[in-house]
């Protein structure tokens, strides 16, 4: 069944470690679950976010068709106003940071180190305390689905003074606030892993400018991850703070200023939204140049494009806030801004224009999904520039519009390349290949089912009808865009369950495919389908872009050097990190300190020194305090393997002609 | 996970000898420009010349303690460039906040 | 990976195992503090834009302010980073003895330190009447250096943790209860230091309560028991830094101690921001 990631298929010998007390054992478990609990195998790891991010991709879409449902008809009563704040708000929550985010990261984890030589990436403990902490805060946003509170129902923006206690009492702001912090902490971990292994582990020969695009992309993000997080971090917590002791920084009554969240929040949520696109664009620098059997056209260009679209995110977060009173200067400051930011994200397109260009083209899946891409993301980039314009979007905030633009950059941009990706990685991930024309299927049913739904929106929008209200009279004029819209949902719906159900088909009972399923460009497709533990039975020396293609094509000059190197390499054996369960144990300890800080009610009686909500998160900080020093003392020596000297599917294959 | 490397030349180790003296050299100044920065506060100096003595006497502080004791100088520039990003940015946001909150429009109605 | 390096092979400043020459853990600890830049910039320009239009009934931070006791743990600081570099300095030369000791001063200092903001904040909320709640310029102030204080905190348990980690003996065959000795070390630490500022701050209080006779004297009296017990403590760990046993502790992990320097050294930066920003501005 799934045996292409649980056994690894060339152990050798492993050295014995020296006496350690029980507290230090090395777990050595590959299979079953104390396997995947101390797992830190980054590929491993990628699988792990890649199935709770499609997970809650599901949950995300059945909440859009709850929304979609309740609008569908004027004056409607599927679900009460309460509900229908319950679900906007977990449906964008869902959607941002438990679906298109860690299905981002489990790409980073499984294919960058892959592509850039490595054999993990360089702190294989931190990487898996990541995942088990994002997994945390998955657990805290959702906890409230089987708690009186509720989920929370304040926006994914969570705007003051709405989320105060004086407006929201009940646990579930809490919950979204502490469900957030543990994310945040997840993803900034993860992303210093991300940017110290592309910095310092790269394969020998491989110059920063000759590392594949969606690598690029990846550095790019961790370092948005890094430089964004913080401020939202600081935002929770200054609500956070208000909310639990009755500090005042979103208190007016008392000096404080519920715009200031706005501003904090959005320093963060501009540059969330590139963290959202960026990957995606990477993949299909990854995917143009595969189906067009041509370079990306422009590589450098495209890079610092991608470097550019970063740093001015930074810039431009009060396009959000047109509408909030900030002045003239402050509005066209951030319009001038917004609309700069345009430029090299034309140029990302019109290079992947020029990559097609004279290109040799394969309509296969994952390219069609990569066209879809560009024709949706760019008609997003345009409702965006329309938005760049602060007086326009003086109507256009807060309407459907708003809805029609993200979706369009979201839907028709991060996902797309997402599901792009999936079907292209798939053969390499688990060694079996989605068929062309159930994948192809499934790509129109999504496409088609799309745009009918937002494509409508944009009329909505300019037409009046604002966000997030939970029906609307029937003599507004905007009863046949919403039912349109309704029903592309469901068609969309319906393509999803396709996509889904062949994927889920394909990893059981798929074509098997054991090497370079697509004749492709990057070194990725060097190895063996699915990778061994190892990933690289030799370290691979590096000559060009695109290295697995000049490998190809330089056959014997490649295959001596390599057989010397090997040699050189043969009598260290290959360094393998050891397994660990402390990542697991302190991510248990974060959990139970985010269930305290959010779920448990104060304590009000006065001769209780130390009350439920106090005693869970000691209880959670000293699990997690423990775990990190015993991780800490358990040190990083690993072990080594001296694999077989012949394979069976090495990455010595023929080049296919297709 | 360093390895042994090469044997230190014999400049690097008198190096390491005076970077004792060093540390102990700059932490002296260090000491006196904040002894200088109290004394200043209470001198009956013009607003905007002790607003910008005090910061600039700060910000040696700060480039002090940054290239010496934390070793910029005798580093890899790429340390550099990635602390210096986070610097700007996190300084380029207050700036922009601050000036924002400056701005005539967001003086709030019950302001003193 | 356990080679035996004699003194002064290992390059400190150039690890050829990676891409860049940089070590994994100096470059992550950098990223890191690229973060904590911004962390902590949002935090202080929270703090600043509340200075902007103060509400009208703000007290005047300056009559709250002690300038005197915060230049002095301004001082502090900047001694306890003097101290960590030569902590530094001193493990890339195997110098285990020099090593001990400035870790122990740079903890030392550390807690005068924190025991400055507690002393501090005590009289600010019972004297001042200045709390987190009452107002806005309570509430950013004691947020902002209450998070400035809680990274202190952290950065000494961590030294604290380093300084044990220290003992750790280099054939644990030998010594099958030295995990259970670290831990005992690690308590018995944490208890002395917690008592040792509690007692301090105490006599502090007292002595400006009652003078300096009576007030030593009601002190002695009052804090007896505590008083020996933190002799007691003190002995217990005087007696625990000399191990006699060979330790797994040289210059191979001083890239750990360096990496925990960055942290202090962020943490007294971060603190030169705040003394100029929140402090020093109010009086001009």
């Amino acid at each position: 069944m799934a045996d292409a990631l649980v056994k690894a298929e060339f152990l050798g010998e492993e050295e014995k470690g020296t006496t350690k007390p029980f507290v230090l054992w090395r777990p050595t478990a590959k299979t079953g679950l104390m396997g995947w609990l101390t797992t830190v195998d980054h590929k491993r790891i990628g699988f792990l976010y890649g199935i709770s991010a499609l997970f809650f991709f599901l949950v995300g879409g059945i909440e859009a068709l709850l929304i979609r449902l309740q609008l569908a008809v004027p004056n409607n009563s599927i679900l009460s106003a309460q509900q229908y704040n319950e679900m906007f708000t977990m449906h964008a929550t869902t959607m941002i940071f438990l679906a298109v985010m860690p299905l981002s990261a489990a790409f980073f984890n499984f294919i960058m180190p892959l592509q850039i030589g490595a054999r993990d990436v360089a702190f294989p403990r931190l990487n898996a305390f990541s995942y088990w902490v994002f997994l945390a805060g998955a657990i805290v946003l959702n906890i409230g689905w089987l708690t009186s509170d509720g989920v929370p129902n304040g926006g994914w923006f969570g705007y003051t003074p709405l989320t105060t206690k004086a407006f929201s009492p009940g646990h579930d702001i809490d919950m979204w606030v502490m469900g957030l912090q543990l994310l945040g902490v997840a993803s900034i971990a993860a992303s210093l892993n991300f940017i110290t292994t592309i910095i310092n582990l790269r394969a020998p020969g491989m110059t920063m400018m000759r590392m594949p695009v969606f690598t690029w992309m990846t550095l790019v993000t961790a370092f948005l991850l890094i430089l964004a997080f913080p401020a939202i971090t600081i935002a929770l917590v200054e609500l956070m703070f208000d909310r639990l002791f009755g500090t005042n920084f979103f208190e007016a009554s008392n000096g404080g200023m519920p715009v200031l969240w706005t501003h904090l929040f959005w320093v963060f949520g501009h540059p969330e939204v590139y963290i959202l696109i960026l990957p995606g664009m990477g993949i299909i620098s990854e995917i143009l140049p595969t189906f067009s059997r041509k370079p990306l056209f422009g590589y450098p260009i495209v890079v610092f494009s991608g470097a550019s679209i970063g740093f001015l995110g930074f810039g431009v977060w009060a396009h959000h806030m047109f509408t909030t009173g900030m002045g003239t200067m402050g509005n066209t400051a951030f319009a001038l801004a917004t609309m700069t930011i345009a430029v090299p994200t034309g140029v990302k397109i019109f290079n992947w224009i020029g990559t097609l260009w004279n290109g040799h083209i394969s309509m296969r899946t994952p390219m069609m999904f990569a066209l879809g891409f560009i024709w949706t993301f760019m008609f997003g980039g345009f409702s965006g520039i329309m938005h760049a314009a602060a007086p326009a979007d003086y109507q256009q905030h807060n309407s459907y519009f708003v809805v029609a633009h993200f979706h369009y950059v979201l839907i028709g941009g991060s996902v797309f390349a997402l599901l792009a990706g999936i079907h292209y990685w798939f053969p390499l991930m688990f060694g079996r290949r989605v068929s062309e024309f159930w994948g192809k299927l499934s790509f129109w049913v999504i496409f088609i089912g799309f745009n009918v739904t937002f494509f409508p929106m944009h009329f909505l929008g300019l037409n009046g009808m604002p966000r997030r209200t939970f029906t609307y009279d029937s003599n507004m004029g905007w009863n046949s865009g919403n039912m349109v819209a309704t029903i592309g949902a469901f068609t969309l719906g319906v393509g999803i369950a396709i996509y889904f159900g062949v994927m889920i088909y394909t990893f059981f009972r798929g074509e098997r495919v054991t090497s370079d399923a697509w004749d492709g460009r990057t070194l990725e497709w060097s190895l063996p389908h699915p990778p061994p533990e190892y990933n690289f039975r030799v370290t691979p020396i590096v000559h060009a872009r695109d290295d697995w293609w000049y490998e190809k094509h330089h056959r014997s000059e490649v295959a001596k050097e390599r057989s010397e190197h090997a040699k050189a390499e043969a009598s260290h054996g290959i360094h393998m990190p050891f397994q660990s369960i402390y990542p697991f144990i302190a991510g248990v300890g974060v959990l139970i300190g985010g269930i305290g800080i959010s779920l448990v009610d104060v304590n009000t009686d006065p001769h209780v020194l130390i009350g439920k909500k106090l005693a869970t998160c000691l209880v959670g900080f000293f699990i997690f305090l423990t775990a990190v020093y015993l991780w800490a003392l358990e040190g990083n020596e690993g072990y080594h393997l001296h694999p077989e000297q012949d394979s069976h599917s090495g990455g010595g294959s023929e080049p296919k002609h297709h | 996970m360093s390895a042994p490397a090469h044997a230190s030349p014999a400049g690097e180790h008198a190096l390491e000898e005076s970077k004792f003296q060093i540390f102990v050299q700059i932490a002296m100044i260090l000491a006196v420009i904040t002894g200088v920065e109290i004394i200043m506060v209470y001198m009956p100096f013009a607003h905007a010349f002790l607003f910008w003595t005090l910061s600039i006497l700060s910000a040696v502080k700060f480039l002090f303690v940054i290239f010496i004791f934390m070793h910029l100088r005798w580093d890899r520039p790429l340390c550099t460039v990635i602390f210096f990003i986070g610097l700007i940015l996190g300084g380029g946001t207050m700036w922009a906040l601050l000036q924002l909150f400056g701005a005539q429009a967001s003086v709030p109605l019950s302001a003193g | 990976m356990s080679s035996n390096a004699a003194a002064g092979t290992i390059d400190h400043h150039f690890d050829p195992t990676t891409s860049t020459g940089v070590p994994n853990k100096k470059l992550l600890m950098w990223l890191f503090l690229a973060s904590d830049c911004m962390f902590f910039g949002c935090l202080i320009s929270t703090h600043l834009i509340y200075r902007l239009h103060p509400p009208p009934g703000t007290p005047a931070a300056k009559d709250v302010f002690s300038i005197e006791l915060t230049s002095f743990s301004t001082f502090i600081l900047l001694m306890s980073s003097l101290m960590m570099a030569l902590a530094v300095n001193a493990i890339q030369k195997s110098n285990l003895k020099s090593l001990r000791a400035s870790l122990l001063m740079t903890i030392f200092f550390g807690c005068i330190f924190l025991g400055c903001q507690v002393y501090e904040f005590n009289n600010f909320v019972l004297e001042k009447h200045l709390t987190i709640t009452n107002s806005i310029l309570g509430t950013t102030f004691f947020t902002l250096t209450g998070t400035h204080g809680t990274h202190v905190a952290v950065g000494v348990l961590w030294l604290l943790l380093m300084y044990v980690r220290s003992f750790q003996p280099r054939e644990m065959d030998k010594h099958p209860w030295w995990f259970i000795r670290n831990v005992f070390h690690v308590v018995v630490a944490i208890g002395t230091i917690l008592l040792g500022m509690n007692v301090v701050i105490e006599c502090t209080r007292s002595l400006q309560a009652h003078g300096f006779a009576s007030g030593l004297a009601a002190f002695g009296q009052a804090y007896f028991l505590r008083l020996v017990a933190l002799a007691v403590g003190a002995g217990v760990l005087m007696r625990l830094a000399r191990p006699g046993y060979a330790v797994a502790f040289d210059e191979k992990n001083a890239i750990d101690v360096e990496m925990m320097g960055l942290y202090w050294h962020f943490v007294d930066i971060v603190w030169i921001v705040i003394f100029t920003a929140v402090y020093l501005l109010e009086y001009i």
